[in-house]
């Protein structure tokens, strides 16, 4: 069955390609269909019982097996439901672009990838699908050209950097225990000395943080997700990012374990602590560097960043709530902000802008448009009755209890800065006056629309029913070894306090009711033409009154000393000392023959007079 | 049974007919390469087999070993020579159509008498043998360099040959010193004589020939040659280069160093030198603009790279090498060929230039991105396994000094990664520049090398099992020394 | 003295390999530089020669009649060595000169200082 699935899915691209150089239409089916039976393949897995199988046996020494737990198996389900809709959004995206079949190849090819990652039963295996997926996503963040190149480079060479990493590793897991199935190194590696578990832990901590964009290695993300395709955006931002997560709770719980990863170093000092700090770091800057974007895209790719952060902080913190909490955010995230990339992408295909400035008044044009995406927004802010609500409360929930104020802290001044954007995101797109170049903008297709909508629906459903995704993470949870949380349909409940949505919207429905009151009460508004107004005896400006631009000028002013981004910057100088490196290393080839030679006889002469003199062969 | 021997006469004949064919039926002329090569690779894939069992010692002139000059057809030599037959195969059948505006007949002898010349290499059992090979090898090549006059092509034939001359002569000495002191040529029985490198009357003559054989492998910082001579050639002649030539000059290296010395105090500076080499070539490779020249600093790289498995001097580490050795070649022969294509149709060696080949030549750039993706170790292509073997022994070896090593060679990927990456974003998704291209029917002489070779990167990326079985007993071959004088000399 | 008359064509050979080398190291002129390869290809192979040369010496033949012990004949195996390095050198030489009239029809020099074109 495993095995099927991954079958399917690079069978899937393979074939789709060539489909799709003889007709674009069978093509689309396909790949949907191919998405579909994955997703139906692994629903039906579900809470299944752990098993390995091996599907490659004897590759360069190794068996590579495939193995599904209730961790891969939330991972593998929201990869394949994330992949379908992304799949339908695109058929109307991609239309009208060269190079469609390769998108097309290369899309399930990073999803097949991410399955891949999601269902191996070793790091091996793990390794070759994080690899695929990896030169995948570069070609894909390259695809829209321009300014997209420079920011495939960047993902890719960092992206390599990472694997190196991941490579160093998992080699030198294997040279020590002799395996790298999950399930033994998880025995071996209980008796490992600190410094040891550190060095593995700091090397994969760097290929997974690169993928996941924590600060210090989360250079590569804005500018790759904002100038990747859409669909691909949503695919990079919702699923391909969080494969980090996946990686960095494979090792932290699954390999290590509880007890090891939270007993190294005690304190502020320890290695979890650590990385939590460097989580709150995350969630912060970034938050409020998506607050001084003008490109709406670019604020969804900070503000990817910025969630991301929460999610690891629920990973590292090392509480059963706080894991609960992160599984969970990841899971909405990829619903909201895959939402907010295809709306935005949508925005950006009737506009064929995305500045921030430029945009407005589209609720009129596009009504739907509008609602999903206020839904996905209110979901990333994380306002009750939506998912986002859940996943946070309980991330806040857990750091107050074990006493991280500052932790805590920078989770709330984050959703300050997610709060600020969000409304900029929503006002300057879809309120205020339409531009009259966006006069004629129609509204788009069914099949543009269905998967934003079913992403908005599957907000709120799970922003009121927590229970059915908590329950599922619970069992996670509980096989890592935490201790199970109360859960319930309507919410959760700890010894120190219940959250239940049933209040929450039994006060929401309070609350509404005196506001529509207030509002009922109050005089009515009356319709004024836009040339009714007084400017003075000069005649009335055709264009804008909408405000927009310089929209947080005296936050911005405040903060934008602090939001430089020195680690940027410390990059480029980096790149900079290579390349002058490299300038500097090839002038050895002067193009003098003479030196050539000498350089022979240098060498001779070397080796020589070293055996002569010291004698070390 | 086929006997080795016929390997080397059967091309070096042809080769000295092609002048002869030409004059009665100048359209066969194309076909002569095609069919030497391809008679070489089934000859040395049906040796292959037994050569696994024991390997196939011929004696020629009848004399018995150490006298006589024998070839000696191991596992190692038997894939090494199919492996050349392949590569020769493929680009005999892109030069048909890569070669119309020159005349051919002159380039198809040169080029049969280069591949006689690595097949040699690898086969022969006799270290002057070895030297007259190399000749063979070396004074082809400097004339397919310069084979279309033009300026480049006929300054870097000049380096390469004055470098060339130098090195050939370093290695002659030294063959004189081992003569003079050993009174043998064999290697086999070399190999019984020789013991230990740490003495004078050893080690002198091991450096001389390793410095002589350098030259020719490419090893830092004896590569000066290289750059130059690869980046002018045809590019068919590129990919024999880079693909065959090299790989057999540190194939040489390493049957000099492990089999005929037994030098393993050595092999750890031979892992450092390879790692320079890495080191410098990956790094010349990441600021040029001009593309051959940059698959041409990148062959250094490679050569380093698999310098450096070969001198962890583990079975798993030379296993390593000798995959790498392979998957090198196919890998740059592909990109070179692609490259060759390339330019052929946008008339410039220019990195930019290339941009938009995605539209004019489709299977050309989709070559370049298999070649290039499996140049820096990416999953599922054949560079994968190499990358990975190499890197793995090292750990294994559970040594700081090799760990950091490791670090150092990860580094070289990464550049490496930047800039190929950088020309398969050209190639692909930079745009056409403005101008309006047509997609141009290549022909199908062109496609087939390029596909096959595409193939076999895959299936061999997915499958390493397929050989590495059988580099596994070349390895054992080349680091075993005694069971190699008592194969050639006979149990005494 | 008898020193040097023992060693005298080791000696006689190093000389030439050396200022062989020395020639290609400071000669900028292709023409001297393809020369000091000659001059340096002649040392090896008088070196060679000179490995296995029996002072006295007969040539390495058994004929009918001819009562030479083998110990008293020069060593064949160098001489078939010295005489094939000598063809390649040849070749080596004729093919360094062609080259050298194509190098001087693209440069108008024989310069290798300014023979730069390709370099880094």
């Amino acid at each position: 069955m495993l095995e099927a699935i991954l079958v399917v899915a690079f069978g899937g691209a393979l074939v789709s390609y060539f489909l799709g150089r003889w007709t674009s239409r069978i093509r689309d089916y396909f790949a949907l269909g191919v998405w579909i039976a994955i997703l139906g393949m692994t629903s039906y897995l579900h809470q299944i019982e752990p098993k390995i199988s091996t599907f490659y046996p004897g590759f360069l020494g190794y068996d590579l097996s495939l193995r599904i737990t209730s961790l891969s198996w939330l991972f593998a389900v929201t990869v394949a439901a994330v992949s379908v809709l992304v799949i339908i959004y695109s058929f109307r995206y991609i239309k009208g672009h060269e190079k469609r079949n390769l998108f097309y190849f290369l899309l399930l090819l990073v999803n097949g990838g991410m399955m891949g990652i999601t269902l191996s039963g070793d790091l091996l295996s793990f390794y070759i699908f994080w690899e695929i997926a990896s030169w995948s996503t570069f070609l894909l963040i390259s695809f829209n050209r321009g300014k997209a190149l420079p920011a495939g480079l960047r993902y890719v060479v960092m992206s390599v950097i990472g694997s190196a990493a991941m490579l160093v590793a998992t080699l030198s897991l294997y040279s020590s225990y002799g395996t790298l199935a999950l399930s033994d190194l998880s025995t071996h590696l209980a008796t490992a000395g600190g410094g040891y578990v550190i060095f593995i832990f700091l090397l994969f901590f760097v290929s997974f943080g690169v993928k996941n964009a924590i600060v210090p290695f989360h250079t590569w993300l804005p500018p790759a997700h904002s100038e990747a395709p859409a669909p691909f955006s949503a695919v990079l931002s919702g699923l391909l990012v969080k494969m980090g997560t996946y990686g960095l709770i494979l090792i932290f719980y699954l390999i290590a374990g509880m007890k090891i990863f939270l007993g190294l170093g005690t304190g502020i000092w320890s290695f979890h602590y650590i990385i939590s700090a460097l989580a709150g770091v995350t969630i912060v800057v970034p938050s409020f560097i998506a607050v001084l974007q003008d490109d709406a895209k670019k604020t969804l790719a900070w503000s990817t960043v910025g969630q991301a952060g929460y999610i690891v902080l629920g990973v590292s913190f090392g509480t059963g709530l706080a894991l609960a909490a992160g599984i969970f955010h990841f899971l909405n995230h990829a619903m909201f902000k895959s939402l907010l990339f295809m709306s935005i992408g949508t925005v950006e295909r009737k506009t064929s802008t995305r500045d921030l400035n430029e945009l407005g008044g589209l609720v009129k044009r596009t009504p739907v448009l509008f609602v999903v995406t206020l839904v996905g927004a209110a979901g990333l802010i994380g306002i009750p009755l939506t998912n986002g609500f859940f996943s946070k409360w309980m991330l806040y929930k857990t750091l107050i209890l074990e006493g991280n104020p500052f932790l805590a802290f920078a989770a709330l001044v984050g959703t300050w800065g997610t709060v600020l954007y969000s409304y900029r995101l929503i006002h300057n797109v879809f309120f205020g006056q339409l531009p009259e170049k966006y006069r004629d903008v129609t509204r788009t297709s069914f099949s543009t629309y269905l998967p934003m909508v079913i992403l908005s629906i599957a907000i709120v459903f799970f922003g009121v029913f927590p229970g059915f995704l908590l329950g599922e993470i619970n069992v996670v949870t509980t096989s890592l070894g935490f201790t199970p949380l109360d859960v319930q349909l309507w919410g959760i409940s700890s010894d120190s306090g219940t959250v239940n949505t049933l209040n929450i919207l039994a006060a929401l429905a309070v609350v509404g009711v005196m506001v529509w009151y207030l509002f009922r009460s109050s005089a009515e508004t009356t319709e004024v033409s836009q040339e009714d107004s007084y400017t003075a005896g000069a005649p009335v400006p055709q264009g804008r009154f909408t405000y927009t631009a310089d929209f947080y000028r005296p936050l911005e002013k405040i903060i934008r000393p602090y939001l430089k981004d020195r680690i940027e910057d410390f990059y480029g100088m980096l790149v900079g000392f290579v390349g002058v490196l490299s300038d500097t290393v090839r002038r050895i080839y002067t193009g003098y023959v003479g030196t050539y030679v000498a350089y022979i006889l240098a060498l001779l002469a070397a080796v020589l007079l070293v055996q002569l003199g010291w004698k070390p062969w | 049974m086929v006997n080795p021997a016929l390997l080397l006469a059967v091309p070096l004949a042809l080769a000295f007919l092609i002048p002869l064919v030409r004059l009665v039926a100048r359209g066969v002329v194309k076909w002569i390469p095609v069919f030497a090569m391809a008679f070489n690779f089934i000859a040395s894939v049906l040796i292959i087999p037994r050569a696994l069992e024991e390997a196939i010692v011929t004696e020629i002139g009848g004399f018995p070993a150490p006298f006589c000059i024998n070839l000696v057809a191991g596992p190692l030599g038997s894939i090494l020579s199919s492996f050349i037959a392949l590569i020769g195969l493929l680009v005999a059948i892109y030069s048909f159509d890569y070669l119309r505006e020159v005349p051919t007949a002159k380039y198809y002898t040169m080029y049969l008498l280069l591949l006689t010349g690595a097949t040699g290499i690898v086969l022969t059992g006799d270290i002057f043998n070895l030297f007259v090979f190399f000749e063979i090898l070396c004074i082809s090549s400097y004339s397919l360099v310069a084979y279309q006059g033009n300026k480049a092509g006929i300054e870097a034939s000049v380096k390469y040959l004055v470098q060339g001359s130098i090195g050939s002569s370093l290695l002659l000495l030294g063959i004189g010193l081992i003569y003079g002191q050993y009174g043998t040529l064999n290697m086999g029985d070399l190999a019984g004589k020789i013991e230990g490198i740490s003495s004078p009357s050893a080690f002198v003559p091991l450096v001389l020939m390793i410095t002589g054989l350098g030259v020719e492998a490419a090893i830092f910082p004896l590569n000066a040659w290289l750059p130059d001579a690869h980046s002018s050639a045809p590019s068919s002649i590129s990919a024999v280069l880079s693909g065959v030539a090299i790989g057999v000059g540190l194939y040489s290296i390493a049957r000099i160093l492990f089999t005929v010395f037994g030098g393993t105090a050595l092999l750890e500076t031979l892992a450092v030198i390879g790692l320079l080499t890495l080191l410098v070539g990956e790094l010349s490779a990441l600021s040029q603009d001009d593309v051959k020249r940059l698959l041409a600093y990148s062959s250094i790289g490679q050569m380093g790279l698999i310098a450096f498995g070969l001198g962890l001097a583990t079975g798993e580490g030379v296993t390593g090498g000798l995959f790498q050795l392979l998957s090198h070649g196919l890998s740059k022969a592909l990109l070179f060929l692609s490259v060759g294509y390339m330019i052929y149709r946008s008339g410039s060696k220019k990195i930019s230039d290339l941009q938009g080949s995605w539209k004019r030549t489709p299977v050309a750039s989709l070559g370049f991105a298999v070649g290039a993706f499996s140049l820096v170790g990416l999953p599922p292509f054949i560079g994968f396994p190499g990358k990975f073997l190499i890197v793995r022994s090292a750990l294994l070896k559970g040594e700081l000094f090799y760990t950091v090593l490791v670090a150092f060679v990860l580094f070289a990927t990464v550049v490496e990664g930047g800039y190929f990456f950088r020309v398969v974003q050209i190639i692909f998704f930079k745009g056409t520049g403005g101008r309006r291209l047509k997609r141009e029917v290549a022909p199908v002489s062109g496609l087939i090398p390029l596909v096959v070779l595409m193939l076999l990167i895959l299936i061999v990326g997915v499958y390493p099992g397929l050989i590495t079985g059988l580099i596994d007993s070349a390895a054992a071959e080349l680091t075993a020394r005694s069971s190699y004088f008592t194969l050639v000399m006979g149990s005494t | 003295m008898i020193f040097l008359s023992e060693y005298i064509y080791y000696i006689g050979a190093i000389g030439l390999i050396f200022i062989g080398l020395l020639i290609v190291l400071v000669k900028r002129n292709l023409i001297k530089v393809v020369i000091g390869i000659n001059v340096l290809d002649t040392g090896v192979n008088l070196f060679l020669i000179s490995s296995g040369y029996l002072k006295g010496g007969t040539a390495p033949i058994y004929s009918p009649g001819s009562d030479a012990a083998p110990s008293t004949m020069v060593d064949p195996v160098p001489q078939a060595l010295v005489l094939t390095a000598i063809v390649i050198g040849a070749s080596v030489l004729a093919l360094a000169l062609s080259l050298g009239i194509k190098l001087y029809d693209h440069y108008e020099t024989l310069d290798l200082e300014e023979i730069r074109g390709q370099r880094w």
